[in-house]
């Protein structure tokens, strides 16, 4: 069958100019809010959830849902530490575990305003456990025993007295800022120093949780199952990964349903105007449609066309879309986690995911919204489109 | 009222079109009596429309002086025109040009907005007009449920509507058939004959032109000729 | 003319039919958008003057002594103290989420003259050491009524052998403002404590925050100034903030979200202005010939630009009236579905004022540009133009 020729469809969203720019501006608001939701969701994902490792193990009190909720004092984590003969050694034969004392404590933003960052204070044996995944960026690390800080390079240009050398009161202690260290994840927005310092400072008498390394091959269930039950120190373990995907997933769900939610209700008013656009273009074609008709083009055609026509128009509005977005790629923003009510940074991504989803949402746009006129086109009859001028 | 209802001296108009001028008026003089039925004759291209839109006050001359109702065209601004053609000029055109979302009686109501009259007295006038024309029983249908003949009565009733002293149609047949343009021809003529209205027709129909007093032939922007249709001329104008 | 406007809508009943769901689906997302916003920031907008609160100068999660108390009652202008102990537990599922506060049931409700109780009464509460109240959208949203058991799972408090805390519904409150929220529980502080000291839930002792009731007539400054000055030199030190300071440190730490939900109502309005548009530029040029036709009879330019502006007026104001229904229709489920997240959601009419002026003002720029094109047009050339 003879298809009308795609110059065709060209031409005439060219010709008319205007209606095929607001179309496509209009499309691609939509899709633009869509993008940004995902982009969210997406950087969300990868700055948590794929960063965690399947190697380390998180022991937290048992029932405790995250760390700000998990509490043991120091004598028990040193038997978690010293006694779980699933920890892995390092050369020296020490276990490879860091107990850490983790609090949220307001501080300034650079630009106004207060906010909750997260204080760790963590055990040497954390740099071995991290590994390679850990790096100084400026400075050194800490010192044991010294009142010293490291920053997540996150923080540095967001809060005040985050730079080298500058001088951070916490609680009543001054401490030095002497290095910015670039880590995963969430790491990159937390200060980090001494635990046993940390804990003076900070008044508190317990440790949050503790971060081990486990040998290869350790079957987490088991160790799982045979901590909860544990008469001295009884513990709720995870990996790393489970860890962060369950503190995250609420906050995940919500952008992914929020994103949902928006491109839907958006892209039901953006089939709307996709299909007022096309039946006013085949009204104003009408007398076309019967010249193509009369030329002996199939009704097939026609409706292939008219649908083809839709869809370029959405698919110019998808793109447009992801042009707008694509300027907050990489661009960081910060959200509350509810878990902890820390603020969590973390940066737009524009991942191949996002611009195919984008794309292809605005593709079914321009079918969904072309459908119809497509078919009014083709069910046209020939003698009474030609008598239309 | 002046003798002449139309006189126009010297009118020039020229279009641009594709990067060409195009002299479509040179220099034209034409009078028309109140009262007559003028029929204006000439092969597309001649400047009969041209010379149909300046009478009507749609357009300007670019030098000349266009009398008609005794305003000078040419010193109107858009505004005044507007006014102008309200008072005193009734169109009819080729294609009917009756607003498709109004009925009947509505497309003939609506220059009569335009006027101060009650709704009530323009919903009566606006009747009559239909009446005159022949269509009281099809007041209340929309154009696209009217026969073509039908359709320009319609559009007749609406340029008399507001009574004016001049009726200009443009191809009032073109769109139909014989039995059709006879009987529109007709109800032209009686508006001519018994309101006393004056007409000028643009049409390329010779038959049509036999019904006006006066056949005006132009081509090429310029005044051919002007025949007498002895027994269409009024006894006395 | 508005007949003749109506005449073109409804010859077009497609076209207008499809513009005013449009409009009213953006109208509705942009109402839900405001709604949000507002509510987000209601805790701030709406907090009372004559309440302090009272942290301590480390962080929100180190617990103050609960000696505290009697020490802050002590401090001149203060009228009541009152317990606050976020309690972070867990009803069934995770994705349930509600807030729980340990509380003094003896003074919480004279800090409170925005509670309402609405079922059961505050006495009954009062004496019921494992009694609860709880707000009415938990009563809608869960279904629980009066007498009912809630099992709470501890997450700060585990119950040493397992297990959930249970707590009875003895009253159903209703906020009288959006400085308070309906969706909170609060319980006897008491229990907490009684527990924790028997060794009958593990978690660290002591008082989240306490709230200071204000008498009439005192200065919060001086107060706020009082009372970190008695604590000054320990055993822990504390920050007062008024209630507005207070709830400002938990929207900050929403972070951008406020700035994303103005974003994304940037995008509705940026599509659905140009979906008006190019809808009215579509009627301006289908009406060409028409617009001759009325200019031929002597219609001034000004009738012309203004049918088409009052016709892209009523097209928007029509769909705007609609998307306002649907998102007071909406109010409630959303209400319940942001429990939670969103201190309170309503569509006021503040919200329902703006939405309906910007619809204008879509409607209006959109009947312009046709407008304004039909009224430039020479007779000639429009009456040319084919339909």
């Amino acid at each position: 069958m003879t298809m009308v020729p795609m110059s065709y469809t060209f031409r005439s969203l060219f010709v008319r100019k205007s209606s095929t720019v607001l179309t496509t501006l209009s499309i691609g608001a939509t899709v633009a809010v869509l993008a940004f939701m995902l982009c969210l969701q997406q950087g969300f994902q990868t700055m948590f959830v794929d960063r965690g490792s399947e190697e380390l193990a998180i022991f937290m009190r048992p029932g405790a849902t995250s760390e700000g909720q998990s509490a043991f004092p120091r004598s028990r984590s040193d038997i978690l530490i010293k006694e779980t003969p699933e920890i892995a050694q390092d050369e020296d034969g020490k276990p490879m575990g860091s107990a850490e004392v983790y609090l949220a404590i307001r501080r300034f933003k650079v630009d106004g305003g207060e906010t909750n960052v997260p204080f760790r204070g963590v055990d040497p044996m954390t740099f071995a456990l991290h590994g390679d995944e850990l790096k100084m960026t400026e400075g050194r690390r800490f010192e044991v025993g010294a009142d010293e800080l490291i920053v997540g390079k996150s923080l540095t240009e967001r809060f005040v007295d985050c730079a080298v050398g500058d001088t951070m009161v916490v609680n009543v202690t001054p401490f030095r800022v002497v290095g910015i260290f670039e880590g995963k994840g969430n790491q990159n927005s937390e200060i980090w120093g001494d635990s046993n310092r940390l804990m003076e400072a900070l008044e508190r008498r317990n440790l949050s949780r503790v971060v081990a390394k486990l040998k290869p091959g350790t079957d987490i269930e088991a160790l799982a199952d045979r901590l909860s039950k544990d008469k001295r120190v009884p513990a709720k373990v995870q990996t790393e990964r489970e860890y962060l995907s369950s503190q995250t997933t609420t906050l995940s769900a919500t952008f992914f349903i929020l994103g949902g939610l928006l491109g839907g209700i958006m892209g039901i008013a953006a089939i709307f105007t996709g299909t007022n656009a096309m039946f006013s273009q085949i009204a104003a074609r009408t007398h076309e449609i019967g010249v193509l008709l009369s030329m002996g083009f199939r009704p097939f055609a026609i409706f292939f066309a008219f649908l083809f026509e839709a869809m370029l128009l959405g698919l110019a509005g998808g793109l447009f879309g992801c042009l707008l977005v694509l300027p907050l790629n990489g661009m960081q923003t910060g959200t509350m986690n509810a878990k902890t009510f820390s603020e969590s940074v973390f940066a737009f991504q524009m991942t191949p995911t996002v611009l195919i989803a984008a794309v292809g949402f605005a593709l079914v746009l321009g079918f969904v919204g072309g459908a119809i006129p497509a078919l009014k086109a083709a069910r046209m009859s020939p003698t009474v489109a030609l008598r239309r001028r | 009222m002046t003798e002449n209802q139309i006189e126009l001296r010297g009118v020039r108009r020229s279009y641009e079109r594709g990067g060409e001028r195009l002299d479509v008026l040179q220099g034209l003089d034409l009078t028309m009596a109140t009262g007559s039925f003028h029929a204006l004759m000439g092969p597309s291209g001649s400047g009969k429309t041209t010379l149909l839109n300046l009478i009507g006050g749609l357009d300007q001359p670019d030098a000349g002086e266009v009398f008609v109702c005794g305003e000078d065209l040419a010193r109107l601004s858009n505004q005044e025109l507007a006014q102008w053609r309200a008072d005193h000029v009734g169109f009819v055109f080729q294609g009917f040009n009756l607003l498709p979302v109004l009925t009947a009686r509505e497309n003939v109501e609506l220059p009569l907005q335009l006027t101060p009259l009650s709704r009530a007295d323009r919903r009566a006038q606006a009747e009559r007009a239909l009446e005159l024309v022949g269509l009281t029983e099809r007041m209340t249908h929309k154009p696209s449920e009217l026969s073509g003949g039908q359709e320009q009565r319609v559009a007749i009733a609406r340029a008399i509507a507001m009574d004016p002293d001049l009726i200009l149609a443009d191809e009032p047949t073109g769109d139909l058939d014989r039995a059709a343009a006879e009987q529109v021809l007709e109800l032209l003529g009686q508006l001519n004959r018994e309101l006393g209205k004056t007409i000028l027709m643009v049409t390329h129909d010779p038959a049509a032109a036999e019904h006006a007093s006066h056949v005006v032939h132009l081509d090429k922007g310029r005044l051919e000729s002007i025949t007498k249709n002895p027994e269409r001329v009024r006894s006395e104008a | 003319m508005l007949r003749l406007v109506l005449r073109n809508l409804l010859a077009h009943k497609t076209r207008s039919a499809l513009t005013m769901c449009s409009m009213a689906f953006a109208v509705c997302l942009m109402c839900i958008l405001q709604a949000s916003l507002i509510g987000l920031e209601s805790a701030v907008t709406n907090a009372a003057v004559n309440r302090l609160w009272i942290q301590s100068a480390v962080s929100l999660f180190v617990p103050l002594p609960m000696s505290y108390e009697a020490k802050i009652e002590s401090v001149a202008g203060v009228e009541h103290a009152c317990k606050f102990q976020w309690f972070g537990g867990i009803y069934q599922d995770e994705s349930n989420f509600f807030a729980q506060f340990g509380i003094d049931p003896d003074s919480f409700q004279d800090c409170y003259p925005e509670l309402e109780i609405v079922e059961g009464s505050y006495e009954a509460f009062a004496q019921n050491r494992r009694g609860c109240i709880i707000g009415e959208g938990l009563a809608e949203k869960y279904g629980f009524a009066l007498g009912d058991t809630v099992p709470i799972i501890g997450t700060i408090f585990p119950r040493t052998g397992g297990g959930a805390w249970e707590f009875v519904v003895e009253a159903i409150y209703r906020p009288r403002t959006t400085a308070m929220d309906r969706v909170t529980m609060y319980f006897d502080f008491a229990y907490l404590e009684e527990a924790l000291r028997a060794g009958d839930s593990r978690g660290a002792q002591g008082v989240g925050v306490f709230l200071a009731k204000l008498d009439d007539d005192a200065d919060p400054t001086e107060a706020m100034g009082a009372i970190d000055g008695f604590f000054e030199n320990g055993p822990q030190r504390v920050q007062t903030t008024t209630e507005a300071e207070f709830g400002r440190q938990f929207l900050s730490m929403l972070g951008n979200v406020p700035a994303m939900l103005a974003a994304v109502g940037g995008a509705v309005l940026f599509a659905i202005f140009f979906a008006v548009l190019n809808t009215m530029l579509a009627a301006g040029r289908e009406r060409m010939r028409a617009v001759g036709i009325l200019k031929a009879m002597g219609f001034r330019n000004g009738f012309v630009f203004s049918t088409l502006l009052v016709e892209s007026l009523v097209l928007c104001t029509a769909g705007a009236a609609i998307g306002l229904g649907i998102s007071i229709g909406l109010e409630g489920g959303l209400q319940s579905a942001f429990a939670g997240m969103i201190q309170s959601f309503e569509i006021s009419s503040q919200v329902a004022l703006g939405s309906l002026v910007i619809a204008i003002v879509i409607g209006t720029v959109a009947g312009i540009a046709p407008g304004r094109s039909a009224a430039r047009v020479s007779t000639i050339q429009a009456l040319r133009t084919q339909a």
